[in-house]
């Protein structure tokens, strides 16, 4: 049920991409852009926040007829894209002005940018609210389709071959997706007849026990390797460094830190429906092995990396894949780790990719061997690509050290889910522990390396305070203060969330 | 018990398609290969239509009226053109050769009717063995998409794995919701646009539109 301000804030949240998308395609001057650009997602976390409060008092909603249907767990997604969308957007106003500045874009083409930008959100706002898994499938593909020509924008040669390599692998991906959808939908039309609503999470949840255990198992692979593509898990992640090294910054920041996101949460929902019918080890050992190959290999891959954005790219593998453990354990540990996983790793890398950003705007290089002495060239983001670095090799004080910790606690307490491993055997956990530790060694070694040491000589020193640097700080504040004291409002939603995982 | 009339014209009508995936796959001629996944969607309109008839499902015409407007005139125009411009028109190099590719398709229909053997049986009498063949139209697309190097051909293999899904959605489902299927084809359109600008501007970078060539991001 809803009541009228929150079908405000659903229609709000909906549009505001929607007509600012429109409105950028006919505004040319790039002052009026970034205000349409502002206030539409200024617009989206004020609705996200209103809905947020309205699901934390009703547990979960729904808007026009069904259409909708926000829960916990859905309104943690919604924060994570309003957040980071909102660190983008503001990133963004000094990022897309030097490119026109120093000519890298012509003028004209920068209202192509937001208008892509904003269908961007669009889509991944309605694949996050939809109620039917055939819709969210359609905005899924749909994030693909308007994100190739973003990650493609600079029309170098290897930026078009990053955008080609993403579309198709992720098109061909996703539509072994469908192909899981169409199963789902053969399996809940036995139970339900035909209608069209027969693909609702809504109605499936009702009936989920009573669905063939046989069809949702294929229907589950289907779904996990075609949204898996989408977030990268090996052996589907081949499109992602490409995709990370070509893209502009703040693109690149959306990508890591909400697209891959979107993807989780789109797997997760399916899995809810499925573990009703199919013992739940099934999906969990599926989740958990992917994750923890993803996981593993991507840890072996950060220590070869010698281009800074591939570097974070392999890194987001890396969180994916253990956030992935985390839901595949399950219970409450695993559930809340994976949980708060996601949204500590899409602070994080979204601001590693503005200090990578600057970065590369002033060496004009990716390499990592060609860069040193930030400290003295620019030291808000030497500032901000440590505080990164530090946060995404996990160590404390930061947050993504608590939820690293949750996770192995819970493998470490019930062990890999399924038949995979014999219960009570160490071997995952030495793994997992090991591996955090290359990976650990291998981004702080690299990053180490960029920020100290003597600048070459050619390089410009100096950072001028601009509106970029807003983001940069607050995102670097939340991630040391998240892991002292999350804010109740937030604990509860996140809480609400993985006790909806929990329980399913 | 006896198959109807009605089911067996379903299978048959699945059965071309396969036959014309299997034609895409031996074919080198890139208009060619344009040309097949046109007939190729012609198929699929005909035996949705017949689905519709059969079932009396109406919306599902309106997903058929749109296969043959979209995947059977625009689509097939658009990378004709693009053909055109590129001037390219065979496929030169392929990974795998076309006897061998054909083997592969072969093994794949196998697997794909292994793989639905468990749950055929709880399907729509009437079009209960095309979910097979759907989904051998998948795989065989997915393989015609690592094996063949030329965007176009690319694309073609892209866009058979989504008829292979339509007819998959047909037949197990007699249609997914109209919102989803209307929303599906929508996607398909734009990613064959897109698609279409991608060749042309990897023709300007790159002087060809090999994905070969496409080897700068290697580790």
């Amino acid at each position: 049920m809803s009541d009228l301000p929150t079908t405000l804030a659903v229609t709000l949240l909906l549009l505001a991409p929607l007509v600012a998308g429109g409105l950028s395609l006919l505004l040319t001057s790039s002052r009026w852009l970034h205000v349409t650009n502002l206030t539409s997602i200024g617009t989206l976390v004020a609705a996200e926040v209103m809905i947020a409060r309205s699901v934390l008092e009703q547990g979960s909603l729904t808007a026009f007829s069904e259409i909708v249907y926000i829960d916990a767990l859905s309104s943690v997604i919604l924060f994570i894209i309003g957040t980071v969308g909102l660190a983008c957007s503001l990133y963004m106003r000094s990022y897309m002005d030097e490119q026109v500045a120093r000519g890298v874009i012509a003028p004209k083409r920068l209202n192509l940018f937001f208008f892509l930008f904003h269908m961007f959100l669009m889509t991944m706002v309605v694949a996050t609210v939809a109620n039917s898994l055939g819709v969210q499938w359609v905005a899924i593909e749909a994030t693909t389709l308007t994100t190739t020509f973003l990650i493609a924008f600079w029309r170098r040669r290897e930026s078009l071959e990053a955008g080609w390599k993403y579309l198709i692998l992720c098109s061909v991906g996703i539509s072994l997706a469908l192909f899981g959808v169409v199963l789902m939908y053969y399996s809940s039309l036995r139970v339900l007849g035909d209608v069209s609503s027969a693909l609702n999470i809504t109605q499936l949840q009702q009936v989920a026990s009573q669905l063939d255990p046989h069809i949702l198992k294929l229907a589950f692979v289907f779904l996990f390797v075609g949204y898996g593509t989408k977030v990268g898990l090996v052996p589907m992640h081949s499109w992602l460094p490409d995709a990370y090294t070509e893209a502009p910054a703040p693109v690149a920041a959306m990508l890591a830190g909400v697209l891959e996101t979107v993807a989780v949460y789109a797997i997760l929902r399916c899995r809810g429906i499925v573990d009703q019918a199919v013992p739940p080890d099934f999906t969990g050992g599926l989740l958990a092995i992917f994750g923890l190959v993803s996981f593993a290999l991507a840890a072996f891959f950060i220590l070869l990396q010698h281009n800074y954005k591939r570097l974070f790219a392999y890194s987001s593998i890396e969180h994916m894949g253990l956030a992935m453990v985390g839901f595949g354990i399950g219970g409450p540990i695993g559930n809340f780790g994976g949980l708060f996983h996601l949204v500590n790793h899409a602070l994080a890398k979204s601001l590693a990719f503005f200090a990578a950003g600057n970065i590369h705007r002033r060496f004009k290089t990716v390499e990592i061997t060609e860069i040193h002495g930030l400290t003295t060239v620019l030291p808000w983001s030497a500032l901000a690509l440590l505080i990164a670095g530090l946060a995404l090799a996990a160590l404390p004080p930061f947050a993504l050290f608590a939820s690293e910790m949750q996770i192995l606690t819970a493998l470490g307490s019930s062990g890999l889910p399924g038949e995979w491993t014999q219960p009570g055997t160490r071997f995952p956990i030495v793994v997992l522990l090991f591996c955090s530790l290359v990976a650990f060694g291998g981004l702080l070694y690299r990053i180490t390396s960029m920020v100290w040491g003597v600048a070459p000589a050619d390089i410009v020193s100096g950072e001028q305070w601009s509106v970029g640097h807003v983001p940069i700080i607050l995102l670097g504040a939340v991630l040391v203060g998240f892991c002292w004291a999350l804010p109740p409002p937030l604990q509860q939603l996140f809480e609400a969330a993985s006790t909806l995982l929990v329980n399913r | 018990m006896i198959p109807s009339i009605g089911s067996q014209l379903v299978d048959l009508g699945s059965a071309l398609l396969l036959l014309t995936c299997f034609a895409i796959v031996a074919q080198r001629r890139l208009s060619a290969c344009v040309d097949l996944f046109a007939l190729q969607s012609v198929f699929l309109a005909l035996t949705a239509t017949l689905v519709a008839f059969l079932t009396g499902i109406h919306h599902i015409y309106i997903a058929a009226a749109l296969t043959i407007v979209i995947k059977a005139i625009v689509i097939p125009r658009i990378l004709k053109k693009v053909i055109e411009r590129l001037n390219v028109s065979r496929e030169l190099v392929m990974h795998i050769n076309v006897p061998a590719s054909l083997l592969i398709c072969g093994m794949l229909v196998m697997v794909a009717f292994l793989i639905t053997q468990p749950i055929i049986p709880l399907g729509h009498l009437l079009t209960r063995d095309s979910l097979a063949i759907a989904l051998a139209i998948v795989l065989i697309g997915f393989f015609t998409m690592i094996a063949r190097q030329k965007a176009v051909t690319q694309m073609i293999a892209f866009l058979v794995m989504e008829n292979g899904l339509f007819l998959g959605a047909t037949a197990a489902t007699y249609g997914m919701p109209l919102v989803v299927e209307l929303g599906v084809f929508f996607d398909v359109l734009v990613a064959a646009l897109i698609a279409g600008i991608y060749t042309n501007r990897l023709q300007d970078a790159f002087d060809s539109v090999d994905t070969a060539h496409l080897s700068e991001l290697k580790e």
